[in-house]
């Protein structure tokens, strides 16, 4: 197939998003109602929703405190979950709790949909001696204001599009329990600068993945979200096991915040390769520097058009620092090649690896140049 | 199924009962581990599909559709309920469970190696999925289990089983294959092993040229494949109040083969002049075993308390490669460039393997919380790797090799380098140890402004010394490719002595690499409203290489974030950073303590100065002077309210301060999908990417006439050794174009899914010259100095379709297809589907397909359970 120039394609995406622009404007035009829309039920005042809603059923302070394993509680009216208490929301900062009942009594199939999910298991557990209890408030805030007045915006803690919760409260929220840990690093990741919250990876409303509360089916996805350019990397000739299904991008990052800028797992970028390329570990008696300094320097992890991740092709990879007196500094050209008149096994199929095999180094005391 | 490794049971199995568990709150610590993060295969990369299966009533009563990210990414509509029954009247459990088993047929190329690198395809049944999962609601207590298999190479089973907020414990076995070839032709026996020889009909050392080739043309066509095959177990919980502890074990069997290679010397400076034995040398492309054992064990302890965060993790690693060494058969005659006949023939050769090798490091990290929602981090690491193989012998080599002209004595007698008392020591000693510390401070003392700083410091201290030196014979160095260099050329055996080889410059010791880097980061964000926030950071990072071309290298960098929430409904992320690097003065070749130019007794051949080592202007990319601008926009727009349009923008330019080397990098690209989900019976998507990257590098062809003669000595670019009209560039283009759509829609008696993706992939190699004295033949010289390799390219196209249907309740087929096809170039291995031998190389690996075409068919019987 013939390759569409890269200004034509350029100019094709932009003219998609304008018209994606248009379509849209065009969509929230007509979404628009005539008039305001009334709060509530129609007919309704908040008042009347107010009597109409059940009654709060709290006390689980109560059984914490009963629990001697457990340090006494008092900072909020429920904990539904052992660590979990009520997060106060800044701007509904008079609300109080009014328990799952509560909420559950309109926001009924959210309850259905989330009782699926890890996540409120885990509440429904916590809670199992004392009953139902706030469970939806330990991540949203305190309910009263919201019961009062549902359209009220802020008068919850919302973790989705448009919510006016600051991300730096949605996150708060979620490392009220899971700080720690794995997000140790939160702060100061590139992910946390770049204001996103818990909720753009994970749903924990419903079950939509195997494990880990995904906001998609599974981690890939929910990666490439942002980093499309990255996960098609993958579709090239050498990749690691992604579109397989066999590799995550968490299996090397921990989106969560490390010590590293790209988000690894371990101290440094080799460290995270050896994990499965142990055999490159070494050390050997004879190393190759930038082997031992970046595996960057000649791999692209995310995906190659040469062979085994290659970021350039053999053996101009070499010829980038491999200047030496004879045979590395030749040019090669096509009559080189393997139909050419003067084929070059400089060239040739795997080019300087067919002799430096032990390119990662060499432990033969004959290998310093990694040939044995 | 392979077997378990008993003692990584056995320890787990240790660590299992003997983990003490109090009901307390915990969280799991898998994102810190590396790996098995994901359970999929080429059927169901997910591992999860058969389950998704939006539920009608989608997910809430108050407002249709579903909600969005924050960041303004559509939820996708949850899945109906698993449908929890339970166990048993009056059980607190209950369980769900879905069984997908089916048969799969393959028709077309189905041993092309694109369509089976990491899928181990089979005609036959196969288990798409198990699921299983237990619940008590009352203790929170689970069990969970996933499992499939495509083939025995392919499967993975996982089973989880704890009590929410209290303890997991986690088990898994799992077979991922990777094929890396399914074109070759190994011409010797005893692929597979350690020891490769030749074939009736070739004489080790004294071959010719045609029955090489006829080996090769006779050998059987064979796969190069391997197999990780992986174990774990890991336990984790609350132990007392706030402590969480975690530990795991996981253990790795990874079997097969690899292409290799083989050294006997340049074959490219010697062609044939007619004899049926060929021209000099030998390359020769094997291959080498795989047969690896990794063992690896993670511990960690953690505090989460108000105020502080305790964090200590422990990771050991134990590579072990059962295969310490590649023996290979030479069938070509390697002779002395002087017209005698060579002393010995040069049968063998030999590579060492891996060496095992034991890894440890200790993390500890602490946080506390600060005032102006501050929080201040400290964390420390310690880490080793070790390793003390038995070394082999310098050379595996009997008799003599070399050769005897007149003065020219250079006899190898093997007996004085074939044995380990040819060594300066017997084991390698070798080791590595790694030192971090890393202290961040970061504030927001009001919600409009934040600040923080970091200093880190790392590094890695190089203690492996290994001294080239044989006591047997008293000299220094190694005896090279096999002493076949040292058979051809007069000079070159790789030893130095303070007789006959006393103007010899061979290496004579291993060069302790490593570094230490320290880099101090100052950065703020501040919103300037609610839906804006700018970020600055100051980056300087202070890199000290050992034993590099530099001794220093200072890098700045500046990077500026914009993130927005404010164009319509749209979230912006934007940012641009720039980098500039320098550092001390550069020495081309730093490496003069670790040859015999610098031992006492080294005499320059006929006076003249050492040749020399590089050209002076080289600057390795690694090392040199850069200047690096990036730049990022990912938009998220949400389009109405059943739709998004997702695009990336990107650009990357690199420019290099180096006369020779890499000179300059760029990639430019753009990604942008359309996600749509107008209700939970249709989803649909559409995505397109491209991206072009450049890469230029320069090089400059020595003037081999004076190698060992005056002038050589000169490292001068522009001087007589490294003449400018030996100078080159190569300039290499890629694109790449990516393109997919997905459609699914459930018509209420079926359901239909849809699928395409698409990637292209071309490369164009060019290159120019200053004369013909850059090229080894200047005979393929063109007037203009210019020319192009054949187009690289690679092309894979997968259409598939799907269709689900109830038969019985709880029970449902799945009827699927996929259409596969693909093209592929690459010049390494042009010609290579006519003869794998050219005189004196051999190559086993005739290429990836050209072009290729499989259809999968396939039909599931989905039950749930």
């Amino acid at each position: 197939m013939r390759a569409l120039p890269l200004s034509f394609a350029v100019a094709l995406s932009l003219l998609l998003a304008m018209g994606g622009l248009l379509l849209a404007s065009r969509s929230a035009q007509a979404q628009q109602p005539s008039s305001p829309p009334a709060s509530g039920s129609a007919g309704l005042t908040q008042s009347d929703i107010a009597r109409m809603l059940p009654a709060t059923d709290m006390g689980a302070d109560a059984a914490r405190n009963a629990d001697p394993h457990l340090r006494p509680v008092n900072d909020s009216p429920a904990t539904p979950f052992d660590a979990a208490s009520i997060p106060a929301n800044p701007l509904a900062p008079e609300a109080q709790a009014v328990g799952a009942k509560t909420c559950i009594a309109c926001h009924a199939l959210e309850n259905v949909q989330a009782s699926h999910t890890l996540h409120v298991a885990s509440f429904r557990v916590g809670t199992a001696r004392t009953g139902p209890q706030a469970a939806c408030e330990a991540c949203h805030g305190p309910g009263s204001e919201h019961a009062k007045n549902p359209t009220a915006r802020g008068s919850i803690i919302g973790f989705t599009h448009g919510a006016d919760t600051a991300p730096e409260t949605q996150t708060t929220v979620c490392l009220g329990c899971h700080a720690g840990g794995a997000r140790q690093h939160w702060l100061g990741s590139v992910h946390q600068e770049r204001g996103l919250s818990c909720s753009d990876c994970h749903n924990p409303m419903a079950r939509m993945s195997p494990e880990g509360v995904l906001a998609k089916p599974s981690i890939n996805e929910v990666c490439a979200t942002c980093h499309q350019d990255i996960l098609a990397k993958f579709n090239r000739r050498s990749h690691m096991p992604l579109p397989e299904g066999q590799m995550a991008c968490t299996d090397c990052h921990n989106p969560h915040g490390t010590l590293t800028r790209p988000l690894l797992k371990t101290d440094t970028v080799n460290e995270t390769c050896y994990t499965c390329h142990a055999e490159k570990r070494g050390p050997f008696l004879f190393e190759h520097a930038p082997v031992r300094e970046n595996c960057l320097n000649c791999h692209d992890p995310h995906g190659s058009n040469q062979q085994t991740l290659l970021v350039a092709p053999l053996p101009m990879l070499c010829q980038q620092c491999h200047t030496m007196t004879r045979h590395p500094n030749d040019l090669q050209v096509p009559t080189n090649l393997g139909t050419g008149p003067t084929p070059d096994e400089r060239l040739m199929g795997r080019s300087c690896l067919t002799c430096h095999a032990n390119v990662h180094g060499s432990n033969n005391p004959s290998g310093s140049r990694f040939h044995k | 199924m392979r077997a378990f490794n008993p003692i990584s049971v056995a320890v787990l199995l240790g660590l299992c009962v003997g983990w003490s568990v109090v009901a307390a709150a915990s969280d799991t610590s898998g994102t810190m581990r590396v790996g098995d993060m994901q359970y999929g295969n080429g059927l169901d990369p997910r591992g999860w599909t058969p389950l998704v299966d939006p539920d009608a009533d989608g997910m809430s009563w108050l407002h249709a559709g579903t909600l969005r990210t924050p960041s303004g990414a559509l939820y996708p509509y949850p899945n109906a309920p698993l449908g929890d029954k339970p166990l048993a009247p009056g059980s607190d459990w209950t369980y769900w469970g879905l069984l997908q088993l089916g048969y799969i047929h393959l028709n077309g190329d189905r041993n092309a190696e694109f369509f089976r690198q990491y899928t181990d395809w089979k005609n036959g049944a196969a288990l798409g999925l198990l699921a299983v999962g237990l619940n008590n609601t009352k203790t929170g207590s689970y069990v969970e289990f996933r499992g499939s298999r495509i083939s025995s190479d392919d499967q993975y089973y996982r089973l989880r089983a704890g009590r929410y907020g209290s303890y997991r414990v986690e088990a898994f076995y799992r077979d991922i294959p990777h094929t890396v070839s399914t074109a070759a032709y190994p011409l010797w026996n005893g692929v597979g092993g350690t020891n490769l020889t030749l074939p009736a009909g070739l004489t080790p050392g004294d071959s010719t040229v045609a029955a090489v080739q006829q080996a090769s043309r006779d050998a059987a066509r064979r796969e190069i494949k391997l197999t990780r095959t992986r174990t774990g177990l890991s336990v984790e919980g609350g132990l007392y109040r706030n402590w969480v502890g975690f530990a795991s074990i996981t253990n790795e069997e990874r079997n097969g083969d690899r292409l290799w290679g083989g050294p006997m010397f340049f074959n490219f400076a010697f062609p044939s002049t007619g004899s049926p034995y060929g021209g000099n040398g030998g390359v020769l492309e094997t291959v080498r075993p795989i047969d690896f054992t990794t063992t690896d064990v993670n511990l960690g302890l953690r505090n989460v308390g108000k105020l502080w965060h305790f964090n200590a993790l422990y990771t050991g690693s134990f590579f072990r490669d059962h295969k310490d060494y590649l023996n290979y058969q030479n069938p070509f005659l390697v002779s002395p460039v002087v017209g005698v006949p060579a002393a010995g023939l040069v049968t063998n050769g030999q590579f060492s393997l891996e060496p095992d090798n034991d890894y440890h490091n200790l993390r500890l990290e602490l946080s506390r919380e600060l005032t102006w929602r501050g929080e201040l981090s400290l964390a420390a690491a310690y880490g080793t790797m070790r390793q003390d193989d038995d070394l082999l012998p310098p050379v595996n080599c009997t008799g003599t090799l070399g050769f005897s002209a007149g003065p020219l004595q250079q006899l190898i007698p093997c007996a004085d380098w074939n044995t380990s008392a040819a060594l300066s020591k017997t084991s390698a000693n070798a080791r590595i140890d790694t030192h971090l510390l890393d202290a961040k401070v970061s504030f927001h003392p009001t919600n409009a402004f934040a600040w923080h700083a970091d200093l880190r410091y790392y590094q890695e201290d190089n203690k492996t010394r290994y001294l080239s030196y044989n006591p047997i014979t008293g000299q220094y160095g190694y005896i090279s490719e096999n002493g076949s260099q040292g058979t051809v050329v007069p000079g070159e055996v790789g030893i130095f002595d303070n007789g006959y080889y006393n103007t010899s410059n061979v290496q004579i010791a291993s060069i302790p690499f490593g570094y230490q880097d320290t880099l101090f980061e100052l950065g703020t964000d501040w919103n300037p409203s609610r839906s804006n926030t700018l970020g600055l950071t100051y980056t300087y990072d202070h890199d000290q290489p050992k034993h590099r071309e530099r001794s220093r290298l200072d890098e700045q960098r500046i990077k500026l974030t914009w993130s927005n929430r404010a164009v319509g409904r749209a979230t912006l992320r934007a940012s641009f950073e720039y980098g500039d690097r320098d550092g001390g003065k550069y020495n081309y070749d730093p490496y003069l303590a670790y040859y015999s130019a610098s031992l006492p007794g080294y005499v320059p051949a006929d006076g003249i100065a050492p040749t020399a080592f590089t050209v002076d202007a080289m600057r390795k990319y690694d090392m040199s002077d850069r200047k690096e601008a990036k730049a990022k926009l990912i938009v998220l727009y949400p389009l109405g309210e059943t739709s998004t349009l997702t695009s990336t923008f990107y650009g990357t330019r690199d420019h290099y301060d180096a006369p020779v080397g890499r000179q300059n990098t760029s990639t430019t690209g753009f990604t942008a999908s359309w996600d749509w989900q107008p209700g939970p019976q249709t989803t649909g998507s559409a995505y397109i990417g491209v991206e072009s990257t450049h890469l230029k590098l320069a090089n400059v062809a020595d003037n081999e006439a004076l190698v060992d003669e005056p002038g050589g000595e000169n490292a001068d670019l522009g001087g007589p050794f490294y003449p400018l009209e030996n100078y080159w560039h190569d300039l290499d283009n890629e694109r790449d174009y990516n393109a997919g759509i997905t459609f699914a829609h459930d018509f209420g008696r079926v359901r239909l899914d849809l699928g395409w993706n698409y990637t292209q992939s071309l490369s164009k190699m060019n290159y120019d010259y200053a004369s013909p004295g850059a090229l080894t033949h200047p005979e393929a010289a063109t007037p203009d100095g210019v020319g192009a390799f054949p187009n690289n390219h690679y092309r894979s196209s997968t259409f598939n379709a799907g269709l689900t249907f109830p038969v019985v309740r709880n029970v449902s087929v799945r009827l699927f297809g996929s259409y596969q096809s693909g093209s592929f170039l690459d010049w390494h291995y042009l010609g290579f589907d006519d003869t794998l031998v050219y005189d004196h190389r051999i190559y086993t690996d005739e290429g990836p397909q050209l072009h290729y075409s499989v259809t999968t068919l396939g039909v599931m019987l989905n039950v749930k359970l």
